[in-house]
């Protein structure tokens, strides 16, 4: 469904993205993992148009989406929960909702939408007329969530959606992100919680500083070893060997 | 008489006020959209007022006319001003967007004394009727008109705002800009589109203005640049509502500063205020809570 072939995103002479080939397949959850600083983020953009890559291409559903604006991209059937979540902060849980359809023309559907993302979110109904900067970290990052779906995205970037939120509510993150798979969403993951994240993923990339490093099926790894490659650094002979390999179908 | 002075100063205060308001409500949104300022605002109102009254004095056209020409003319003036000053640079680069529209002002300035070389050029009056008395008070019918036209618009551009996809779209990017660009909203579009609107409110304002006083000077683009920068601030960055009370205050305090202390310290008093402002309340007298607020949310963020 989403097809990265050699992306390269620099930030004026620096290279963030140095490379990056991967793939997401339809109606799964594909998982991304790395370090600070590994270049996640940017190829989230990347993907979204929000970032031009220098070099490479990007197609989505089989088109070619490289260097597209980032509303082309969310016509094309995308929606990105960005890192930090990015609520419309002077703006009530209902109007982020509204924005987050904003190129939809079917009004009376739109409303229904927001009923049941209501239903899936009760806190959101609850606070629906608050401002959303006013929302504690946890409900923002709902609203993100919901705010991404009410484009009715068929392919649902996450960008460390868990990030700074308590245990519990990490949990319900990712029930939500099993639930919205299961109804047909494709899902790609940015997380730093590999534990969660390896629960819930049927693809994993692993990428450090710019590149993808290895890439597998969480059942066929210990976890302790994609913990240790992640975050204790592999070294250059062991990585790569797996990147092209497993690139699921 | 000094209770029926502050009276009168106050009605009359409101009524100039109301254009300062026209002109802080389109600074606002580019202002909003943008996050920098525009210099050449003032002038572009300028540029749409010479040409409205070009048409008058040439072809002797209806002053309707001469509004539509004043509408259209900052419109495109404003639209010429955001390709050149605006579009070119991100939002990163403030001083450059602002040299930019100092220099462009230059150039429309220039281009005007072109159009019009008289220093002084009569301009389509408004409303010719004697004034109204109200009890003991005295009003302008033409600053009625002002005023109302004042009240038309500024509830158009609320209503707007608040209840239309293309008013969602504005405020999505004022709040939040990057998220805009991710729900899918054409950030530039909308950019370009509240540019040419805050434009052409800005046109209906120099119209106005220049229609009471049946005449105008291209000075009338400094002028607007500054009484819309000051009413702006006073109102606090980025609100409609604060627009609107910013430009009222600033029109109350100008004409007591007349009454009382001589017609002189009249234009200072805008030039002080601005002063004091960027000293003492950078976020503006209004616009303190919403600063608090966004900067709590930057905090948690
Ligand atoms: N706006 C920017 N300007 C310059 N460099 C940047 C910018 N944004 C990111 N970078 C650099 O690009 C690299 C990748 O950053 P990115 O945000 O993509 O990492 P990440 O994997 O998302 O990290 P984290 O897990 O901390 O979110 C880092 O070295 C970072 O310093
Ligand atoms: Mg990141």
């Amino acid at each position: 469904m989403l097809d990265v072939q050699d992306i390269v995103t620099a930030y004026g002479k620096i290279e963030a993205l140095k490379g990056v080939s991967l793939a997401v397949a339809e109606g799964r959850i594909t998982c991304l993992l790395g370090p600070n600083g590994a270049g996640k983020t940017t190829l989230m953009y990347s993907i979204a148009g929000v970032l031009k890559p220098r070099r490479g291409t990007i197609r989505l559903g089989g088109v070619d989406i490289t260097g597209q604006s980032p509303s082309a991209v969310v016509a094309r059937g995308l929606a990105l929960v960005p890192e930090n979540r990015l609520v419309f902060p002077q703006m009530s849980v209902a109007e982020n909702l509204e924005a987050g359809a904003y190129q939809r023309r079917d009004a009376a559907e739109v409303a229904t939408d927001i009923e049941r993302m209501y239903a899936r979110f009760p806190r959101l109904k609850e606070r629906h007329a608050q401002l959303a900067g006013t929302l504690s970290g946890g409900e923002q990052q709902m609203l993100a969530v919901a705010r991404a779906l009410m484009s009715r995205p068929r392919i649902l970037l996450m960008d460390e959606p868990s990030l700074g939120l308590a245990p519990l509510i990490v949990e319900e993150i990712f029930r939500i992100v099993a639930e919205l798979n299961k109804d047909g969403v494709t899902i790609f993951l940015v997380e730093q919680n590999v534990h969660m994240a390896l629960k819930v993923a049927h693809h994993f990339y692993l990428m450090e500083q710019g590149r993808v490093t290895f890439s597998g099926e969480p059942g066929k790894l210990a976890e302790d070893e994609v913990i240790q490659r992640a975050y204790l650094g592999t070294s250059r002979q062991t990585s790569g060997d797996t990147t092209s390999s497993h690139k699921p179908g | 008489m000094v209770a029926l002075d502050l009276a009168q100063n106050t009605l009359d205060g409101l009524m100039v006020g109301s254009s300062y308001a026209l002109l802080a409500i389109g600074f606002t949104l580019i202002f909003g959209v943008m996050r920098r300022l525009n210099l050449a605002y003032g002038p572009t109102i300028m540029a749409g007022v010479y040409l409205g009254t070009a048409a008058f004095i040439s072809l002797g056209a209806p002053i309707l006319v001469v509004l539509a020409i004043v509408i259209l003319g900052a419109s495109l003036v404003g639209l010429y001003v955001e390709r050149l000053c605006f579009r070119p640079f991100g939002e990163g680069a403030r001083t450059a967007s602002m040299v930019a529209s100092f220099a462009l002002w230059m150039q429309i300035e220039e281009a005007a004394m072109h159009l019009l070389p008289r220093h002084m050029n009569p301009f389509p009056a408004l409303v010719a009727s004697a004034p109204l008395e109200i009890g003991p008070l005295m009003l302008r019918a033409d600053h009625l008109v002002m005023l109302a036209a004042t009240l038309l618009i500024a509830g158009a551009a609320t209503y707007l705002l608040a209840r239309t996809k293309l008013g969602l779209a504005i405020r999505a990017v004022i709040d939040q800009p990057r998220a805009a660009a991710i729900v899918g909203i054409d950030v530039e579009r909308v950019m370009m589109l509240t540019f040419v609107l805050a434009s052409a409110i800005g046109g209906i304002a120099g119209f106005l203005i220049a229609a009471t006083d049946a005449q105008v000077t291209a000075m009338i683009g400094m002028w607007a640049t500054t009484k819309g920068l000051v009413a702006m601030m006073l109102g606090g960055l980025g609100s409609v509502k604060g627009a609107i009370a910013g430009g009222l205050l600033l029109g109350v305090l100008e004409a007591h500063a007349q009454w009382f202390l001589g017609p002189q310290v009249r234009d200072m008093v805008a030039w002080g205020l601005l002063f004091v402002l960027l000293a003492f309340w950078p976020g503006g007298l209004m616009g303190a809570k919403a600063l608090d607020r966004t900067m709590a949310v930057g905090r948690r963020v």
